[in-house]
């Protein structure tokens, strides 16, 4: 294994050449897989124009490197002033305390490398160790805003040097991580360094206005101006995807079921993740017949931002999370509902259930506006009876993968574990480790729907990996093909990362492993409807 | 006493005076900074006992924000203190096997804490009948102390991934630590019932300070200079701990409107917008831009 030698004075060499180059053999082993595809070079064209000088990959499209050295300073002042800003009570007081103390007390010792996937992914490569990002920040803020830093300089660790190449290795550093606080689980001292990589790209779309184009020009932008980040508009919701999935409805299940939206005073507000409409129909329409037979009296809502429950900015940009959750909720009041349920997306359960407690006025407390997880609601409804079930419809073997920001950050761990054993004939293979101790599917923190340039690349070799580790690990003993597995997921971004991991490595092909939501096995067990779970993989 | 006697006397009271307001003044610094957003992780230890096992929360259940919250701070008491007595997750986590050595420094750390106390104990209340107890963990305190503070000024020199994170000022730290238990360990050496450093205390209680040996005064030298520099660097993350558990990582108390903890959110909310991304109005509060539903972004 060839680990590159890295110091925190490499981060402002002045050279295109990356870093870190990244190669499989490098990486960390994958079992009961012999080969995988290669890691390819940047494409020469795009060498011209963008910056590959971490890791030979990059995200950043919106950001081609200035032609100028005018450009390039204005970026790394931007920088400066937003790392200034980031220590401000008032311009950071959401996350002030907890950024600072991590700044300032954390005691480098490495305790938290080993919870890191995506530095075990890259077989232990500097650059990905969840204290270097952190360290990097740290050196430039003690250089150029602490007396001590200033007058002691290397004595304190004051030094790194700052340009153009420092800034920018940065900003690709601080998505390399996927956010999933895995780390802070681990530090003796509590601090938080998967909190340091979201300062950052919060410092850099806050002063800048930068960060990946899936996530703010075509992320929050697009889901405050049209309605969606899927660019889905409010008209095309109703008439195109609801009308469709009504049509799906009654042709698999012979149940002519009409999808209750803008329903004022129906008890519950469900909101979906819009990606599902678009590509996972099959999870939004199971939501339908399951709430359906179990006498659910809940709405889906048509209005802008109302049917996509998504809330990109918790990723990178407290003001962009703040104004689509008030969004949501406003629309809530508008309905006139008694709570919304979150449907399968575990970053929009975070940022609904948790973050938006305190952005906003007394008005949008939890105890005004209550928010849920669906999956204490499944439970509650398998557990009551509500429908009746035929487990042997699901007897394949399952194994069921956390999201994140539902059990680690939630704690939101058992609900789902009970529906899966009460709807599947095999016992609920566990991972290793699981529930809040789960690693990332890879796709965290936007992982998922960041597509630009060879990114994708960079997340199935690194990010994706340890999830393809622990799949295939936990199904090795039934990895005949002729044994059909389901990894089931209930967070779309998950879901989107278990699709591309699968597909990458051919999962599917060789050992018949497929994936999907929570709720479809549920009605796939449903036992006076004909099967719903289709045996198929989409790429 | 001479002007030097005078001078350790007078220093003695000041160390402890400038770690006692040095520690409040960071304490105080830390709670009353802006209310953070809630960014909780589980396990969260102050949960029922079934749920604190696996990392369950309230959350589980349907209906949960009108049920009273259930918090057991005996949880919380029996987490804090297998971290701050065992470090349970250097133990369980770090990949350098430092455990048994950051144990070392800790407990002497943690004893040569005990050691100062029962020492004012016996001299204030003239109890003796304690001093071989205080002898021993003021001993204890000496080796493990400089044991661990040695081993892990090596483990970090001699690992280049750990070396790669240690700047100077933390092998400082380190060698600063071990002055103290190595004079300390001296102190012993040439007077086995510890009777000077008995003297040293009793003479700065009483302004009555005694002719002590060089190698005591330099002992208590040192500790006096480590109780003036702490609070200030971060020796000090055991307070920082703290506030990282409690107001972060295990805070999952959601608020109700009028709270205290509403009325300072709605404070924080009027707090003006700095930022200068294209997307941000900058001279209007955060409310304001939260508010904000034109979306048309200013051009630069």
């Amino acid at each position: 294994m060839n680990k590159t030698m890295i110091n925190f004075k490499d981060i402002a060499r002045l050279t295109d050449e990356p870093l870190v180059t990244l190669r499989v053999e490098d990486l960390m082993k994958l079992p009961y897989l012999d080969e995988e595809p290669p890691i390819e070079p940047p494409k020469p064209k795009w060498l011209e124009t963008y910056d590959f000088s971490l890791d030979g990959h990059t995200p950043f499209d919106v950001f081609p490197t200035p032609k100028t050295n005018e450009e390039k300073e204005k970026f790394v002042f931007g920088f400066l002033s937003g790392l200034e800003k980031l220590f401000n009570p008032q311009a950071n007081w959401t996350f002030l305390k907890i950024f600072k103390l991590t700044m300032d007390y954390c005691v480098k010792c490495q305790t938290c490398s080993e919870s890191c996937h995506v530095y075990l992914a890259s077989g232990r490569q500097e650059i990905y160790r969840p204290t270097y990002r952190s360290e990097i920040l740290r050196r430039l803020y003690k250089r150029y805003f602490t007396p001590s830093g200033k007058l002691l300089k290397s004595f304190v660790g004051a030094d790194v040097e700052l340009n153009y190449k420092t800034v920018r290795r940065l900003l690709e550093l601080a998505y390399r991580c996927n956010v999933c606080r895995r780390c802070a689980l681990y530090c003796p001292i509590g601090v938080d360094n998967a909190l340091i990589t979201r300062e950052i790209r919060k410092l850099f779309s806050q002063e800048l206005g930068i960060a990946p184009l899936e996530l703010l020009k075509k992320g929050t932008r697009q889901h405050l101006k049209v309605g969606s980040s899927t660019g889905m508009p409010p008209t095309a919701f109703t008439a195109q995807y609801i009308e469709f999935i009504e049509d799906e409805i009654a042709e698999r299940t012979g149940r002519k079921i009409k999808i209750p939206v803008d329903k004022k005073g129906a008890d519950i507000y469900l909101i979906h993740n819009a990606g599902e409409f678009i590509a996972w129909p099959d999870n939004p329409a199971a939501f339908a017949i399951l709430f359906d037979a179990a006498g659910i009296n809940y709405t889906l809502s048509s209005e802008p931002l109302g049917y996509d429950g998504v809330n990109y900015g918790l990723w990178f940009d407290d003001i962009e999370a703040t104004r689509i959750g008030l969004k949501h909720l406003m629309i809530a009041k508008e309905l006139g509902v008694k709570k919304i349920v979150v449907g399968e997306c575990g970053h929009a359960h975070k940022a609904m259930c948790v973050i938006l407690d305190r952005v906003l006025p007394g008005d949008f407390a939890l105890p005004q506006i209550p928010r849920e997880s669906c999956l204490p609601l499944f439970w509650d409804i398998v557990k009551r009876g509500r429908i009746k079930l035929d487990p042997s419809r699901n007897n394949f073997h399952v194994t069921l993968h956390d999201s994140c920001n539902v059990a680690r950050l939630m704690g939101i761990v058992m609900p789902q574990r009970n529906v899966v054993k009460a709807v599947c004939a095999k016992p609920l293979r566990e991972m290793t480790p699981n529930g809040t101790m789960n690693y990332c599917c890879g796709g965290g923190s936007g992982f998922a729907i960041m597509n630009s340039l060879n990114f994708p690349q960079c997340r199935k070799k690194l990010s994706e990996r340890m999830k393809v580790k622990q799949v295939l690990e936990v199904f090795k003993d039934v990895l005949d093909p002729k044994e059909k597995k389901y990894v089931t997921a209930a967070c779309s971004n998950c879901k989107g990362a278990l699709r591309d991991a699968i597909g990458h490595y051919g999962l599917w092909e060789k050992y018949n492993i497929l994936y999907g939501g929570l709720v479809e096995l549920i009605v796939n067990a449903m036992a006076d409807i004909p099967p719903f779970l289709k045996w198929e993989f989409e790429e | 006493m001479s002007n030097l006697q005078w001078f350790l006397v007078i220093f003695g009271w000041f160390s402890v005076l400038v770690f006692a307001v040095g520690v409040a003044y960071k304490a105080i610094k830390f709670s009353t900074m802006p209310q953070n957003l809630r960014w909780e992780v589980y396990p969260v230890p102050h949960e029922e006992r079934e749920k604190r096992h696996y990392g369950g929360s309230y959350m589980e259940e349907i209906d949960w924000a009108k049920k009273p919250l259930h918090t057991s701070l005996a949880g919380e008491i029996a987490e804090m203190g297998s971290e701050i007595f065992f470090l349970k997750r250097v133990r369980e986590y770090n990949p350098f096997g430092l455990w048994p050595f950051s144990m070392a420094m800790h407990w002497g750390m943690y004893l040569l804490f005990t050691w100062i106390f029962l020492l004012l104990v016996e001299v204030i209340l003239k109890v003796s009948a304690i001093s071989p107890i205080t002898n021993i963990v003021g001993i204890v305190a000496f080796i493990s102390g400089a044991f661990g503070c040695l081993t892990l000024i090596l483990k970090r020199a001699t690992n280049s991934e750990l070396s790669l994170y240690t700047a100077p000022v933390d092998y400082f730290n380190l060698l600063f630590m071990l002055s103290i238990f190595g004079t300390g360990i001296l102190s012993w050496i040439t007077d086995s019932s510890l009777i000077n450093s008995r003297k040293y205390v009793e003479g700065i209680i009483f302004f009555n300070l005694s002719d002590v040996p060089p190698i005591v005064i330099l002992n208590f030298l040192l500790f006096e200079l480590f109780l003036i520099y702490m609070p200030f660097t971060k020796l000090l993350h055991y307070v920082a701990k703290y506030f990282n558990f409690h107001q972060s990582l295990w805070d999952d108390a959601f608020k109700d409107k009028g709270s205290p903890k509403d009325k300072r959110n709605l404070e924080q909310v009027g707090y003006k917008f700095f930022w200068a991304g294209p997307h941000s109005l900058p001279n209007k509060t955060w409310l304001e831009n939260a508010q904000d539903l034109v979306l048309e972004e200013k051009k630069k």
